[in-house]
């Protein structure tokens, strides 16, 4: 009796041990991130590679929604639980200050030899007041302007370079397309609903004219200026001019339906568009290019900065090989490999100049300076309340543009409402 | 003869009516079948056509690929399995535990019923976002699985529901089928099960199917507890992960084809069970 | 003896009540007591979701801040040459002081709405004014879309409760629109509004020559509320119809037949049987139509997304953009005492006895 009770004992110790040991060599990386066709096949891609060469570890793609008010909720709901299901985010280029709190920070594994190679902006975006860098850049994505190449032609027009000119030339060569019989025609399509598409058109109108990024890097809120007002007067002069009036209620998909149908000369958008307008059947197809946005009459062009990016999280049972694991997927190899399968915006400099990824995507060439100099959101310096600060910004601006408010009005209660929620001074913005 | 006349007329109204409600409640739906025949360039022409039309030529062409997609996609046949499964069990639970409470709250006598009634009923007063995030502790807690934690938490709006209806119900049955019963010596219990269940069958069923396709279609609750169960998500959740090739891209096309064949269930379902809907207080059920 | 059986048997009912309640109460103890009393619980805190920040213990703050209302009367903005009020050169609109002028500052009151009253210019102000906004779109949402929904569901519970050939379908067909998912259904709705002759509605309207080729629905403010009230119509009319109809199975068919031999007609038959003796089913109907009209999310958060709020969908940008958890907390016990007052009200004016 005594002696099978010993047995079973000794056999149960070993299986913990044995347990144990091979726990400690196996082990499982959650990344949670994009659900879509080719991003989700090149991250499961770059999984393989990176469990190729670490057998110890099993890497796992968990899909979450491509809607990103939907897949911060879940994020949410994670980090509140402080779950250790997820090891890496992929997170907006908008939450790394706010979410700071719950990932590593990648200076303490080794980031300072690769931070040089990323773009600047994103960097600096991703790394908080004191210093710590809580996310990796992994795709960029910016604001460019569509146009069509067959109508500028036709009308003997140039890609505009100025708001002013974009309007003139959309003005006119509306005028003739509807006489010409296309009731349904369009000059300029953009993201005029009240979102977070909003503030990224907005931002890229007001800081073009000269009037800054509405809080500046150093905390100073700097919206309530002439040329802000005088831009975004300007843009909601367009509304049911040179844009349909349904364009304060268009998301980028509204804007992208109705420039593919061939209703509309010009489109502001992200690249995602270009593969898709230019596909067959469309009437797009073939007959359009991009270009940097228009500017303001004394200013540069600016494109938002959009993209994605990699924390590690805190609650991680595994936290060195989760930061070395989103090291890994942040690496110029593997954002090569998805610049060429899945057109994604690289965020190291040199992949611009790379042969094979130029080959994929030619537009790269030519708007290398859009990537490299697109304007963040102040989400790092008004974190944690960025989405606030947005949503005080977006309805600010739909007001005007809904003409409920005049430009003027609207940005004075804005800078009023941003002091309230951030208790930051006022201030002029630089140029 | 004019009579005769008189009875044609109404019927020809009546038929009319008909038509317009029909007319009303499937036209919807009829454009989703039509957007799910259509490719994005289809999609975006303007105007707009009642047939998925060329968009060069005008010649009706049809487009099949969005569900050729949908099916492809293992999350959706998968979702219409798991759908199934988490609604079935949850309308049987909130039906056999609301059927309790209704018969107590209803038809028994006793104190403290209309406390109960609201206390029944303020399990589903908050919205739904609200909870989420308690409601997910209380999963983390108690370790579910997914498609566990679904069936157990749509009983918050399910079986709030199923009680209310049921105890209007119960409470209508006339007092004399109770006595009766009890003159013939049946328990309470027997004449639950033998008498009133089956009087209560077009209750029953309404309130199950309400209840069926509400947690069918439940979405926030099933995207949380799901996320990392992926084997488990419901149709509506593996509908929101439907993609385009790059991010971004929302294939309309496809979200329509789903929502056609996601309803194709619940008409078959309502089909089987729509007589039940009015063989109540039929025969000689009162009477005898 | 004959008392004490009687007695017993009450006993005896009183326990076999109590035995049938226990599993319902069961499941609400395990799953909604934590839940809903987290959520009062949180509503009196500052309270920040997804962070491990301190909570503070703010009283009734939240409650404050979210219903603080005031009204003020606009001072006419005088022409110091003619002592006159000024009047707006564009519109011929007389010019009022600007709300932030007379609202007050510390805390800081913004302006919800503007409207005349005996000559003067009012401004209604509000701590946080989109809320007030949201209370009002849902309730303006609610009385009209449950008013709608249960003229129609009547109406067709009725149809569908007569004889012809082809009921069975019918009764199929009815349920449709309650049966698409209602996060596509929203999106289906709002591709048929879409601003542009890919929709549905400027197709035909133009066709019609009823509109020109680009009516914006969704963005224009008075349109809004009517086309998102009508997209809820259709969703839930077959609700509000199957329960009716299932109300209507349990009036006897003997009422009808002596009333035919009374000779009433048939609208008498209507107003003096069936809607009596519908009440109980129609209050309960009631109930849950309103129970799920005021807590209404997916088409406003759909089709209006952050243009207009309801209370629900305003209550989940506090909690996800915002992450304001307390006041997001205190809004969904706001909209859980709206609900149980509406229940009440209906129990109350429908004559339902609980007891």
């Amino acid at each position: 009796m005594r002696k099978k009770l010993i047995l079973v004992l000794t056999l149960i110790f070993v299986m913990i041990f044995t347990g144990l040991v091979l726990a400690e060599e196996q082990i499982t990386l959650t990344i949670a991130g994009g659900a879509v066709g080719q991003e989700l096949e090149t991250t499961e891609l770059a999984a393989e590679w990176y469990m190729e060469e670490n057998p110890h570890v099993n890497v796992e793609v968990l899909d979450t929604p491509d809607l990103a008010t939907d897949r911060l909720g879940l994020y949410l709901q994670f980090l509140e639980a402080e779950s250790s299901n997820v090891d890496v985010y992929q997170i907006d280029v908008i939450w790394p200050g706010d979410l700071e709190e719950h990932f590593l920070d990648f200076y303490d594994y080794g980031a300072e030899e690769i931070v040089d190679d990323h773009f600047d902006a994103i960097i600096e975006n991703n790394t908080t007041p004191d210093g710590r860098l809580v996310a990796l850049p992994w795709f960029t994505d910016a604001g460019l302007l569509y146009y069509r190449t067959d109508l500028l032609e036709k009308y003997d027009r140039d890609v505009p370079e100025t708001w002013s000119e974009l309007e003139a030339t959309a003005e006119y060569i509306v005028e003739q397309e509807r006489a010409a019989g296309n009731e349904d025609f369009e000059g300029f399509v953009w993201q005029g609903d009240a979102y977070e598409g909003l503030t990224c058109n907005a931002l890229e109108w007001i800081y073009s004219n000269n009037g800054g990024d509405i809080v500046s890097p150093e905390g100073k809120i700097t919206i309530n200026n002439e040329n802000a007002v005088e831009m975004i007067e300007m843009a909601a002069g367009w509304v049911g001019t040179i844009s349909p009036t349904g364009v304060t209620g268009m998301a980028e998909e509204d804007a992208r339906s109705t420039w593919e149908a061939g209703n509309a000369l010009f489109m502001r958008n992200w690249p995602y568009a270009y593969a898709l307008g230019h596909e067959e059947g469309k009437a797009t197809a073939g007959n359009f290019d991009v270009a940097p946005l228009p500017a303001g009459e004394d200013g540069q062009p600016a494109a938002t900065l959009g993209g994605w990016n990699l924390g590690a999280s805190k609650y991680s049972n595994h936290p060195e090989e989760a930061a070395k694991l989103a090291m890994f997927l942040a690496s110029e190899r593997v954002q090569k490999m998805r610049a060429v399968q899945a057109t994604l915006n690289p965020t190291i400099e040199s992949l611009y100049e790379d042969e094979d990824v130029l080959e994929a995507a030619p537009f790269f060439d030519s708007l290398y300076e859009v990537f490299t100099n697109a304007v963040a959101r102040p989400s790092t310096v008004t974190a944690p309340n960025y989405n606030q600060a947005s949503e005080l910004f977006f309805q600010a601006v739909h007001s005007v543009l809904t003409g409920q408010e005049d430009a003027l009005t609207a940005l004075e209660y804005l800078e009023l409402d941003l002091m309230d929620l951030t208790g930051f001074e006022t201030g002029n913005p630089e140029y | 003869m004019s009579k005769n006349k008189y009875k044609l007329l109404k019927k020809v109204l009546f038929y009319f009516v008909l038509a317009i409600i029909i007319i009303y409640l499937l036209f919807p739906f009829y454009w989703a079948l039509n957007s799910s025949l259509k490719t994005e360039a289809q999609l975006s022409m303007t105007p707009a056509t009642f047939i998925p039309r060329d968009p060069n030529t005008g010649e009706i062409s049809i487009y099949t690929n969005n569900y050729l997609a949908i099916f492809q996609d293992g999350q959706f046949v998968r979702g219409l399995y798991n759908s199934a499964i988490v609604a079935t069990s949850t309308t049987i639970l909130a039906l056999i535990t609301g059927s309790f409470a209704a018969f107590a709250l209803g038809k028994l006598r006793f104190k403290g019923k209309t406390p109960a009634l609201y206390t029944i009923l303020a399990m589903t007063m908050f919205p739904q976002v609200t909870v989420l995030a308690g409601l997910y502790a209380v999963i983390t807690a108690l370790n579910l699985g997914a498609r566990i934690s679904m069936i157990v938490t749509y009983l918050l709006f399910t079986l709030p529901f199923t009680t209310w209806v049921l105890t209007a119900f119960f409470r209508d049955l006339p007092k004399e089928i109770m006595q009766s019963a009890q003159v013939d010596g049946a328990t309470a219990f027997q004449t639950f099960h033998m008498i009133l269940l089956p009087l209560t069958a077009p209750a029953l069923v309404t309130t199950g199917l309400l209840s069926f396709i509400q947690a069918w279609n439940e979405y926030l609750f099933a995207l949380t507890f799901t996320s990392i169960d992926v084997e488990a998500r419901t149709v509506p959740v593996a509908i929101q992960y439907f993609s385009g090739a790059l991010a971004r891209q929302e294939p309309f096309g496809e979200i329509m084809a789903a929502a056609v064949v996601v309803t194709i269930p619940i008409v078959v379902l309502v089909l089987i069970f729509q007589k039940r809907i009015v063989a109540g207080l039929t025969a000689g059920a009162v009477k005898g | 003896m004959a008392k004490s059986d009687s007695s017993n048997l009450a006993r005896e009912e009183q326990k076999l009540a109590f035995k049938l309640l226990i599993p319902a109460f069961l499941i609400l103890v395990i799953i909604a007591l934590y839940p809903l009393g987290q959520v009062f619980y949180t509503s009196f805190t500052d309270r920040t979701f997804a962070t491990a920040r301190e909570t503070q213990f703010v009283g009734l703050d939240n409650y404050r801040s979210l219903l603080s209302v005031t009204m003020r009367e606009l001072p006419a903005v005088i022409d110091e040459d003619t002592g006159e009020q000024v009047v707006d050169e564009n519109t011929g609109e007389r010019v009022y002081e600007r709300p932030i002028q007379v609202l007050p500052r510390e805390p800081r009151y913004r302006s919800v709405y503007q409207f005349n009253l005996f000559g003067n210019r009012y401004v209604l102000g509000a701590r946080t004014p989109d809320f007030i906004r949201a209370v009002v779109n849902t309730l303006l949402f609610t009385i009209f879309s449950v008013f709608f929904e249960t003229i129609l569901g009547l109406g067709i519970a009725l149809v569908v409760n007569s004889e012809f050939k082809g009921r069975g379908v019918m009764r199929a067909v009815m349920l449709v629109p309650w049966a698409v998912i209602t996060v596509v259904s929203a999106r289906m709705w709002q591709w048929m509004f879409q601003p542009t002759r890919a929709g549905l509605f400027n197709m035909i309207g133009t066709r019609l020559g009823l509109i020109d080729s680009s009516y914006s629905f969704l963005t224009n403010t008075s349109l809004q509320l009517p086309s998102i009230i009508a997209v809820d119509v259709w969703k839930t009319t077959p609700f509000m119809a199957l329960l009716i109809l299932a109300g209507l199975q349990l009036i006897p068919n003997e009422l009808y037949e002596a009333a035919e031999v009374d000779g009433a007609s048939k609208f008498k038959q209507f107003m003096t049987i069936t809607l009596p003796l519908l009440k109980p089913s129609l209050a309960v109907a009631l109930i849950f139509r309103t129970l799920d009209a005021l807590r209404v999310f997916d088409v406003f958060q759909v089709m209006l997304s952050q243009r207009r709020y309801s209370m629900a969908s305003y209550n989940y940008f506090q909690l996800i953009s915002a992450r304001r958890m307390g006041l997001a907390s205190a809004i969904g016990v706001i909209i859980f005492i709206i609900i149980f007052a509406f229940a009440i009200l209906y129990m109350r004016a429908l004559g339902v006895d609980t007891e």
